[in-house]
This record gives structure tokens, sequence and C-alpha cells, in this order.
């Protein structure tokens, strides 16, 4: 090739991906911008501090009863989904020919991730709801979201342990460490990053969610009680969703707030990951982002 | 007949030699500093003269035949090198000594292989303490992503043989043993990859230490450092004699030479030769081993 075209097959590389860079994150900060442009105008700092009341007052209940559902997930699904994961990687062992095990447990999960969340809220809700006689309620909710995000953490989880290099193993395998306690010390501290990448998308989904919530939340005014059976949650998404069919603007207005809080939710989770993935990695071979 | 320990006797009067170079039994009536420590660690004389040694052992992965029957035994307190050709089961062989091969896909064994004149797979074996006492440290320096003094304690802490402000103890005599103490005393918090590879590979060679082994396998532990790192290295572990057993698997003739007392050469996974360093350097018994140490095979 002459250096003439393959000077042109480099610039055109270059071109494609700056566009394709754009084309990630170009409708991103367009979303972004127009929920920004949209809320900011009518900001009330009272949306903070009050609880819905029909179509208009504040979020209070929303924003708490969003942070209950995330914090109930990563509880749950976070420890599920782990230990899936350390599972995974670490204990199903190879079978005949070197190849790993637990491909069982590992299409479950892939077949787990393609199911549309709908569906899962719909069977959330028949057997949940309606067959347990649980009711809208905080469990309810929390079940399905897990079942919806276990397997994200699950693969993150196991990937983030393949890619430790064996020479920690090794190492810890020589100094004669038990195999937990090598894993706990030595192993899953530099998984760090890519466990708490997959528990953020965990988290980021649990709290953007809509569709299994109207099914097993519900939706409450109220702020979230210390109860698991009988008795339906807000959330913000449900004001995003339902509120801007209201014919009111106040009813608009929320939708928006709605939509800010919850963006700005994800940020704070961002940063919060990366404080702690930050932390995990100061003694780290390789700095992982 | 000079004096000689019960120990050395034995030994000498099976190789017909002493130990090697280097260390001298002292004839007469006072005794050799090694005397002492050895005897120190073994005030009653019971422990047998070698403290690892190979029985007829044959390795094999997915039946591809890697080490054939080789016999040998390692004499406490003494370097051994491993010389040979690359592929001829060095690495395997070495890494068996702790069984660190026993889960790899595809080996199998024949033979055997006895610590203190018990088989390591022996029932009553316990697999971490065999490998607290058999200790290894490989060819590339492979730090934990830990602060450099929590490295030099990991494995004192997975034993549970200090905690507490102990471990800080353990941390500095360990690595003052290395020589790395005035390098890194101001930054024990600091991570360990910032520190040189021949740093680093001290840095796992006082973790190794800090666990008390008695015998220390050694792959190749200077062939990623700079001639100086090198040279650190070597005075190290002939430091460590005679209080541990080492096994030095090197392509470094040279490094054999200068720090071994004894010398093995496998070939095509077949123990050609063995016996004092010098020996088997200057007046080789087998014409492999004449071209390997004259360079030319492998
Ligand atoms: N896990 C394994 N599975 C199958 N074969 C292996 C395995 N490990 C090593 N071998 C084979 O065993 C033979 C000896 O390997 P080994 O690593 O012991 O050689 P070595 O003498 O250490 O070589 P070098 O000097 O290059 O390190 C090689 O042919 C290698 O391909
Ligand atoms: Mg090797």
């Amino acid at each position: 090739m002459s250096s003439r075209r393959r000077r042109i097959a480099d610039w055109a590389f270059r071109v494609f991906t700056v566009a394709a860079l754009v084309a990630v994150v170009g409708p991103v900060l367009w979303v972004a911008g127009g929920v920004v442009a949209r809320a900011i105008p009518h900001w009330r700092w009272t949306v903070l501090t009050t609880t819905t009341n029909g179509a208009s007052g504040g979020l209070l209940n929303a924003i708490l009863g969003t942070l209950v559902l995330m914090a109930g997930v990563l509880a749950i699904a976070g420890t599920v989904g782990v230990l899936g994961g350390v599972y995974l990687a670490e204990l199903a062992g190879t079978g005949r020919r070197g190849r790993p095990r637990g491909g069982v447990l590992r299409s479950a999960t892939e077949v787990l991730a393609g199911v549309p969340s709908i569906a899962l809220g719909l069977v959330g809700y028949l057997a949940l709801v309606v067959q347990f006689h649980w009711g809208f309620s905080l469990l309810a909710a929390l079940l399905v979201l897990s079942v919806m995000v276990v397997p994200y953490i699950a693969r993150g989880t196991e990937t983030a342990l393949r890619q430790v290099p064996t020479a920690y193993r090794e190492g810890a395998e020589a100094l004669g460490m038990p195999t937990g306690y090598a894993l706990r010390t030595v192993v899953l501290r530099s998984a760090v990053p890519g466990i708490v990448n997959s528990l953020l998308i965990a988290l980021a989904i649990s709290g953007g969610e809509t569709a299994p919530l109207l099914y097993t939340a519900g939706w409450y005014t109220g702020t979230p009680k210390a109860a698991l059976f009988h008795q339906p949650i807000g959330y913000l998404t449900y004001p995003v969703w339902t509120f801007w069919d209201y014919p009111s603007n106040q009813a608009h207005y929320l939708a928006f707030d709605a939509a800010l809080i919850l963006l700005v939710l994800v940020l704070l989770l961002l940063v919060a990951a990366r404080l702690v993935v930050n932390r995990s990695q100061r003694h780290a071979e390789v700095r992982q982002r | 007949m000079p004096f000689i320990s019960p120990r050395y006797r034995d030994r000498v009067d099976r190789d017909d030699r002493t130990v090697g170079p280097g260390i001298e039994v002292t004839s007469g009536p006072g005794r050799s500093e090694v005397d002492l420590v050895l005897e120190a660690m073994d005030p009653d004389g019971v422990r047998p003269a070698e403290a690892i040694a190979a029985r007829n052992l044959s390795l094999c992965f997915a039946d591809k035949h890697i080490v054939s029957e080789v016999s040998v035994g390692f004499p406490r307190g003494t370097i051994t090198a491993l010389i040979g050709p690359t592929g001829c089961g060095k690495s395997t062989f070495l890494r068996t000594l702790n069984r660190m091969n026993d889960r790899v896909p595809g080996f199998a064994r024949q033979g055997d292989v006895v610590l203190d004149g018990e088989s390591i797979w022996a029932p009553s074996q316990d697999l971490l303490n065999l490998r607290r006492r058999v200790g290894m440290v490989f060819q590339r320096p492979n730090p934990f992503p830990m602060s450099i003094r929590d490295n030099v304690v990991a494995g004192v802490r997975a034993h549970r043989i200090a905690k507490g402000k102990q471990l800080d103890v353990v941390a500095e005599e360990r690595l003052r043993q290395v020589g790395l103490w005035d390098a890194v005393k101001d930054r024990l918090g600091d991570s360990p990859f910032r520190l040189s590879g021949g740093q680093q590979q001290l840095l796992c060679l006082a973790r190794a230490l800090a666990v008390g082994p008695e015998v220390l396998l050694l792959d190749e532990p200077t062939s990623s450092l700079d001639p100086i790192s090198t040279e650190l290295v070597e005075e190290l572990l002939r430091s460590l004699t005679p209080a541990l057993t080492l096994i030095l698997v090197t392509h470094n003739l040279g490094q054999a030479r200068r720090t071994s007392q004894h010398t093995m050469f496998l070939y095509q996974g077949r123990l050609v030769e063995h016996g004092p360093t010098q020996d088997l350097f200057e007046r080789p018994k087998d014409p492999d081993t004449l071209h390997y140490v004259t360079g030319r095979i492998g």
C-alpha cells in the first residue's frame, strides 16, 4: 500500500471513531440538556421536602422510595449476583478438556437478561402481588428488580475475576493461603472495579425502571413505611410516566422535576462508584477506571 | 577422622565430599558455623540430612511425559541449582515440590517427594502448611495489589503466625533481611508497583521468608532483573543458607556456579547428572552435560 493510501485510511479511521463518539455522546447530552432546560425554569426547592398531593406537591415520597428500592436491590441482588459471579469464575472449576463448568447457570443468567422487564413485572404481579396476597409491596418490587439485575452483576463479577492476573493467584497459592482467604484478600481486590461497575449498572437500572414497578410497587404518596408487605411505595419514574398525561402544568412540571432528580441521582452514583474504585485501586499494578 | 557432626558424616560418606564450595565443614575439635546453625535447628539430630528429596518421580501432562524417574535429594542447608535447556521440565519439577501442579488439568505423577522423611502427599500432610514450609518465588516478581507492608505479612496473616503490632515487627525484620528496609521504610503504605523490578523481587522474597519456610523454590528469580539487582538477590540467597534449603532454577550458568553447592542437569525430562557444582561444571561425566555447560545445547 502506498504511503498516500495509508494516510487516507488512517484519516478515515479517525473520522469514523470521532463520528461514533459523537453518535454515542450526542443523544445523551441532548436528552440531559432537554430535561434540565425544561425542569429548571419552574424549579421549586420544596419539591425535595414535600410529598406528592394528587398530581401536585413535591416528590419527597418518590425520592425516598427510589433510594429504598436501590438500597434493597444492592443488598439482595448485590449479594446474590456477586456470590454467583464468584461461583462461576472461581468455584465451578473446569470440566473435562479444561472447559469452564457452570454453563447452565451462565445461560440461565443470559436468558434472564433477555426477558423484557414488563414481562417480569407481569409475572411478579400475578405470582407475588396476587397469588401470594402480598399486594403492591416493597418486597414484590425488590424481588422483581433483583431478578432483573442479578445477571448483570453475576456476569460483571465473573468477567472481572477472570481478568485477575494468574500471578496473584499463584503467589497466594504458593504462600499456602486457603482458597477462600486468597479470594477475599488478594483476588477480589483487583476485581473491584469490574464488580462496582456492574453494581452501578444494576442500581441505575433499578432506579430507572418503570414497567415492573407499576405492577409490583404500585404508587404511594406518603413517605416509605417500614413494611415489606401490603404497603405500596413511591418511586421517581412513576411521575415521569404518569403525570405527563395529566392536563395540568403542575403535573408536567413534576414529571420533569422527577426526571431531573433521577439524572442527578445517577450522576451521584457514578461519582460514588468512582470513589470506591479509586480507593480500591490505590495499590494496583495497572490502574483501572 | 576429624570431628564431623553425624549428619555430615552421613553426607560425606555417601557423596564422598564436603558440603560444597564456600561452606567448609571444619575439621578438628571446633565446629563450623554451619554445624551450629543446623544443630540449633535440630538439637536431637533426628532430621534426615536431606530436607526434601524426589524418589523415582515421573510427571505427565495429559499422557505426555515431562519428567521421567528423577531421584534426587536436596541436602539441608545448601543451594542446589537446577539447570537444563528450555522445556526440559525444570518448572514442572519445581512446582511439583510444593504441590502447585496438583490441580493443573491433565497432571499425573508417579513416584514420591519426601519432605523431612514424610511424603508430601501423605494424608497426614496439611497442604497449606506444606506450602508454608516449602515456599516459592517466581520468575516475574508478583507482589500483591496491596501496600508494601501488607505484602510482606500477607502469608503471616493467612497462617495467623502473628497479628496486630507484631505484624509491623515481622515486616521490618524481613525487609531488613532482604536489604530493602532503608529503601522502603518511609513508604510502607505505598503500592509495591512503584518499586523497581529488583526491589519487587526482593519484596517477594521477604514475603516468602516471612512465613518461616524450610525449603525455598526459586524459578529463575533473577531472569527479569538487571545485573546489579541479580547480584543483590544472589548475595541474599547465599545468606539464607544454611538456615534454609534452596532449589534454584536458572538459565544463568554463571549464577549456578556462583551460588550453588550442588547442581542437577535436567535434559528432556531426565536427570542426566547431579553432583557438586564444581565437579559438574569442570569435570562433567556425561557428554550431554559437557555440551550444555559449554554452551552447545539449549
Ligand atoms: N500445564 C501444562 N499442561 C501441559 N503441558 C505443560 C504444562 N506446563 C508445562 N507443560 C509442558 O511441559 C514441558 C516442560 O515445561 P516446563 O515449564 O517445566 O519447562 P522449563 O524447563 O521450566 O522451561 P523454561 O526454561 O523455558 O522455563 C513443556 O513442553 C511444556 O509445554
Ligand atoms: Mg520454567
